[in-house]
């Protein structure tokens, strides 16, 4: 091990501070939510309970946080979906050159950096103008789909710069078809990235309001009726429905982290198990795919 | 929470729920086969509602004041049929009412918004010889005159907006007639609220919320139709302008008014400005505004929370507004005669007496009393000390015993309405302007 | 072939993404009145963005755009650096990685109300400060101002401004900066002349990123200003929320405008597709 930099104590410093900076304020809340049943949503508290949780799961004044949680979840599910298969086509196309290639890519990159009230209002009356109604599973999926689809290239292009074509090509001197080629060479070696893509997916269209605040149609999306909330409720149950959201998150993050370690573990296994693969087209080195899908 | 269904007592619901579903299976005689006079034993009400009735959904969009779950669970229960209510903020309301008239059942909106609304054909006329007891509405929605020697506040009063001539008019008739637009719900006198505990001076006039002294702690409501209602008092009264009809300004008008806020937001007047109910609540609770203009149950909701509040009456008196439900173009048949029995329903007691108890007024007062208790009654209509504490329908005590409700009487409080919440002529001037004041 | 698999994204843009911004666009010479909008083709909508209470608005706009791209430049390029540099073990970097993006996947709007309680006049830095005596009453100053919006937005955005320089350092070779500073070079002359011009990229893809966001956003200075302060997103919602559709989709091209404006200047500076 060689010294420590000079810089090194500084830095970690910063860094801590830095974490401090963006879970100093989740956890102000998740402390609030615990609030006595006569508690406020400032400090001080007043006795510590679970009184506002379980005022989520019973009937509220106002509004639907169990039916906007399972239309976001669904939602959410589509997205990745779409995401998934979408971006590996898509990214499958750019290790090609086609005409229009860079326009595609330039539009996708505007379509990251549009102002989102503008997508938001757009697709919202161009259905209302061809006399569609807006419901949260055609024009709220199209609006997430504008943030999301491009999220989704930007990684696979990430994930195909570091591809190594020598193992396709030697898949295609075997004589595989170009299908084959994909199912048995590349699907695998990029699998633990494509699970990044799903992640990614699911938890941008999960969490997606500005893009969403005109399409909704009837029914409100998680983050849209939370917003509501924020207007509409005066109680820590807001605090208490925060704190939930971002459990349910974080068991998310981390449910797919689970799935990446234990892809990339399988495919170190199969690495052994390769010499007995007349192919050969099943020895991956691992770092044929970025470190991970965190581009 | 209790409280909402065990108020009235339940044989009082029972013989209600059994009059409702009498009207309704009246009306529905042709698809249930049930005679109406049948449905009197409580054995055989669930049989009635395996019919066609259980599997109605009214969709009902409107602002959150009214579209409370309680009431559409009772509405429910008394009915058979589900109301689905959608809670949006004033304006969205407004735009989905006229834009998307597919897209709802039951508009629950302002009188005020009708000017905008009605033009575009989203509402269908109400057939005033199918609502029950029209006549005991409040005559302020009918002629404008709660009593008899009543002068007739500006703005957008509900009786101008109230009638159509014919049952698809898009445009209002001069008087009463059989067709019309809403049916009367809730409305209610509004003024400022303060926080006793935090201010040194009690306002006395609406002029006080341009008052250095609360500098920084005072909030305005940003719904354009409502807040310029608000700033037209506040700068009457400090003797900043003078207006010909506040409820009908001229560009000029507005540009004067528009020119004063502006003024004031840069001075740091204003310490935020809300858009829902609850958001006041939020503030004055924190403590982040000590003075502003506030909604009835919102000073209560801050009282519930164990914080002084009072709803000040001011010299020049209250603004108004007023809340009701239409049925949009599109509803007919068997869903039409639902949304009929669900308007009857709505002003038959419960619904009435459930916004009682958070200090709004109900269309009929008297058939709302039958849901409340004598000294509810007398706290909030008659403007009694509370003989016993006063607790909202939600469970929580707002009230202890001995209190006085902030402005006495109905008669006290909706007597001295001096102006409506409006649409004007000039309507997308004064959004325009309004806006400008919101983004300067 | 390689376009049979891009079609069914290319379609997805075209239909959700240009064919609603042309609308946006004719819609914007639309005439309106009371809800109800018209085609015509007026100019009036735009005459409105063009007013000076608008520009100010775009103004304000930009300022937070700058404070915004500075603080998460000033806060992502450290943190990055330290991630990428400092740290010897992969696990240990890929975990403390992690634990400064997991929050970027949890809502937005719950991390901006978080600050609402530690900001307020009753608020934990308020009541920090009395505490130690550095103040005499709460200062409101810290909420419903600039200072929350800036705050909650770089609390929102600065990670998009630590991912593509972390990405970009990742790929500098050590063993140029072992030449720099065989060479003498301090390690402050090895972050300046080294680190920073192959870090650039990623600089301008964060900024592009930071900035777009914070242009177009409306949500965050709503709730973190009280409603008080002014940005373009805002003014669109707000003319979106009365229903005057015609001057919102004309202020929104004006905003598309400069976005694009100021994006396509930086992607001059950088091949984003190569950077990746």
């Amino acid at each position: 091990m060689k010294r420590r930099s000079r810089l090194f104590w500084p830095l970690a410093c910063f860094y801590g501070l830095f974490t401090l900076f963006l879970y100093g304020p989740i956890s102000t809340i998740v402390t609030l939510s615990f609030q006595g049943p006569q508690g406020g949503l400032t400090f001080p508290m007043r006795g510590f309970s679970l009184h506002w949780f379980l005022a989520l799961f019973q009937q509220q004044r106002v509004g639907d946080f169990k039916g906007a949680f399972l239309r976001s979840f669904t939602l959410g599910l589509i997205v990745m979906l779409v995401c998934v298969v979408l971006g590996t086509m898509t990214g499958q196309a750019f290790r090609h050159r086609f005409r229009g290639a860079k326009v595609l890519f330039m539009v996708s990159i505007a379509s990251l950096v549009v102002p989102s009230i503008l997508i938001s209002l757009g697709i919202g009356v161009m259905f209302t103008q061809f006399g569609l109604v807006p419901q949260w599973y055609t024009s709220g999926l199209a609006a997430h789909l504008t943030w999301t689809l491009p999220f989704a290239l930007l990684i696979m292009l990430a994930i195909f710069n570091r591809f190594n074509k020598s193992y396709e090509e030697a898949a295609r001197d075997l004589g595989a078809g170009e299908f084959s080629v994909f199912r048995e060479v590349v699907l695998p070696i990029i699998l633990p990235s494509l699970v990044g893509v799903a992640l990614f997916g699911f938890t941008l269209s999960y969490d997606e309001f500005a893009r969403s605040s005109l399409v909704m149609g009837e029914f409100n999306s998680l983050p849209l009726e939370i917003f509501a909330m924020t207007t509409n409720v005066t109680s820590p149950a807001l605090y208490a429905l925060g704190t939930v959201t971002t459990v349910f998150s974080l068991a998310v993050i981390a449910l797919f982290l689970l799935v990446t370690w234990w892809l990339q573990r399988r495919t170190q296994q199969t690495r052994g198990a390769g010499a007995r693969d007349p192919t050969g087209t099943r020895a991956l080195p691992n770092s044929a795919v970025g470190h991970d899908g965190f581009e | 929470m209790e409280r909402s269904s065990s108020a009235p007592g339940i044989s009082r619901r029972t013989f209600l729920a059994m009059a409702s579903l009498a009207v309704g299976s009246g009306a529905l005689a042709a698809c249930v086969p049930a005679p109406a006079s049948d449905a009197v034993s409580e054995a055989q009400a669930p049989e009635v509602l395996t019919g066609k009735i259980a599997d109605i959904v009214l969709r009902q969009i409107g602002t959150g004041v009214s579209g409370v779950n309680e009431i559409a669970e009772q509405a429910k229960a008394d009915l058979g049929f589900t109301i689905q209510m959608t809670a949006l903020g004033t304006d969205e309301n407004n735009q989905r009412a006229i834009t998307q008239p597919g897209s709802y059942d039951i508009f629950d909106g302002e009188y005020f918004s009708l000017p905008l609304v009605v033009p575009s054909g989203a509402l269908q006329g109400l057939d005033v010889s199918r609502i029950e007891a029209f006549e005991k509405i409040a005559p302020t929605f009918t002629t404008g005159k709660l009593t008899e020697d009543s002068v007739i506040a500006q703005g957008t009063a509900p009786h101008k907006v109230m009638f159509l001539p014919e049952r698809n008019s898009t445009s209002f008739a001069e008087g009463m007639t059989n067709w019309a637009t809403l049916i009367p719900t809730i409305y209610n006198a509004d003024t400022l609220g303060y926080r006793p505990d935090m201010v040194e001076k009690v306002p006395t006039s609406w002029a006080d919320l341009f008052d250095p002294v609360y500098r920084g702690r005072t909030a305005i409501l940003d719904i354009p139709s409502i807040g310029i209602m608000d700033a037209a008092m506040v700068v009457e009264s400090a003797g900043l302008m003078e207006f010909g009809d506040k409820g009908n300004m001229t560009r000029e008008e507005l540009d004067g008014i528009t020119d004063i806020l502006k003024e004031q937001k840069a001075l740091g007047q204003f310490r935020a400005f809300w858009k829902t109910f609850d958001e006041s609540v939020n503030l004055m609770v924190s403590g982040e505004v000590v003075l502003q203009s506030m909604w009835s149950p919102a000073v209560t909701a801050v009282k519930a929370q164990g914080i002084p509040c009072v709803y000040q009456p001011l010299a020049e008196g209250y603004r108004a507004w007023g809340g009701g439900i239409g049925i949009s173009s599109g509803v007919e048949g068997m869903e039409l005669d639902a949304a009929y029995d669900y308007i009857n329903w709505w002003n038959s007691g419960f619904a009435g007496g459930f916004v009682g108890r958070q200090g709004y007024y109900s269309a009929i007062p008297e058939n709302a009393r039958l849901f409340m208790s004598e000294a509810e009654w007398d706290f909030w209509y008659e403007g009694k000390p509370a003989s016993e504490p006063m607790v909202d329908p939600f469970g929580t005590e707002l009230e202890p015993e001995g209190a006085v409700r902030d402005g006495g009487s109905f008669w006290e409080r909706m007597g001295r309405v001096v102006v409506w919440n409006s649409v004007m002529d000039e309507q997308d001037y004064l959004v325009q302007k309004w806006n400008e004041f919101i983004a300067a | 072939m390689p376009f049979g698999l891009a079609a069914p994204y290319t379609l997805v843009l075209i239909v959700f993404l240009l064919l609603p911004v042309a609308l946006i666009v004719t819609i914007s010479f639309w005439h309106y009145s009371n809800f109800v909008m018209t085609p015509a083709f007026v100019l009036d909508n735009y005459r409105l963005v063009f007013s000076p209470v608008y520009l100010k608005t775009y103004l304000n706009t930009f300022r937070f755009a700058v404070l915004v791209w500075f603080f998460a430049l000033a806060i992502g390029f450290p943190v990055a650096y330290f991630l990428s540099f400092e740290i010897r073990t992969t696990r240990i970097r890929m975990t403390l990685f992690l634990l400064c993006t997991v929050p970027f996947l949890t809502s937005n709007i719950i991390r901006s109300i978080s600050w609402i309680p530690f900001l307020g006049r009753n608020g934990l830095l308020n009541g920090g400060l009395l505490f130690l005596g550095l103040i005499e009453e709460p200062l409101d100053i810290f909420l419903f101002s600039s200072v929350s919006v800036v705050i909650s937005m770089v609390h929102l955005y600065t990670l998009f401004m630590v991912v593509p320089i972390f990405n970009n350092m990742m790929r500098i070779d050590h063993s140029l900066l072992e030449a720099a500073r065989d060479n003498g070079a301090s390690d402050w002359g090895v972050i300046r002349h080294v680190i920073l011009p192959l870090t650039s990229p990623g600089i301008m893809i964060g900024t592009i990123f930071v900035l777009a966001l914070v242009l177009g956003d409306f949500a965050t200075v709503r709730l973190m200003s009280g409603g008080q302060a002014a940005s373009a997103g805002l003014a669109i919602r707000n003319m979106i929320s009365s229903t005057q559709y015609p001057p919102a989709a004309a202020n929104a091209v004006v905003l598309l405008a400069v976005t694009l404006l100021v994006v396509g200047g930086l992607l001059r500076f950088v091949d984003v597709q190569k950077e990746l």
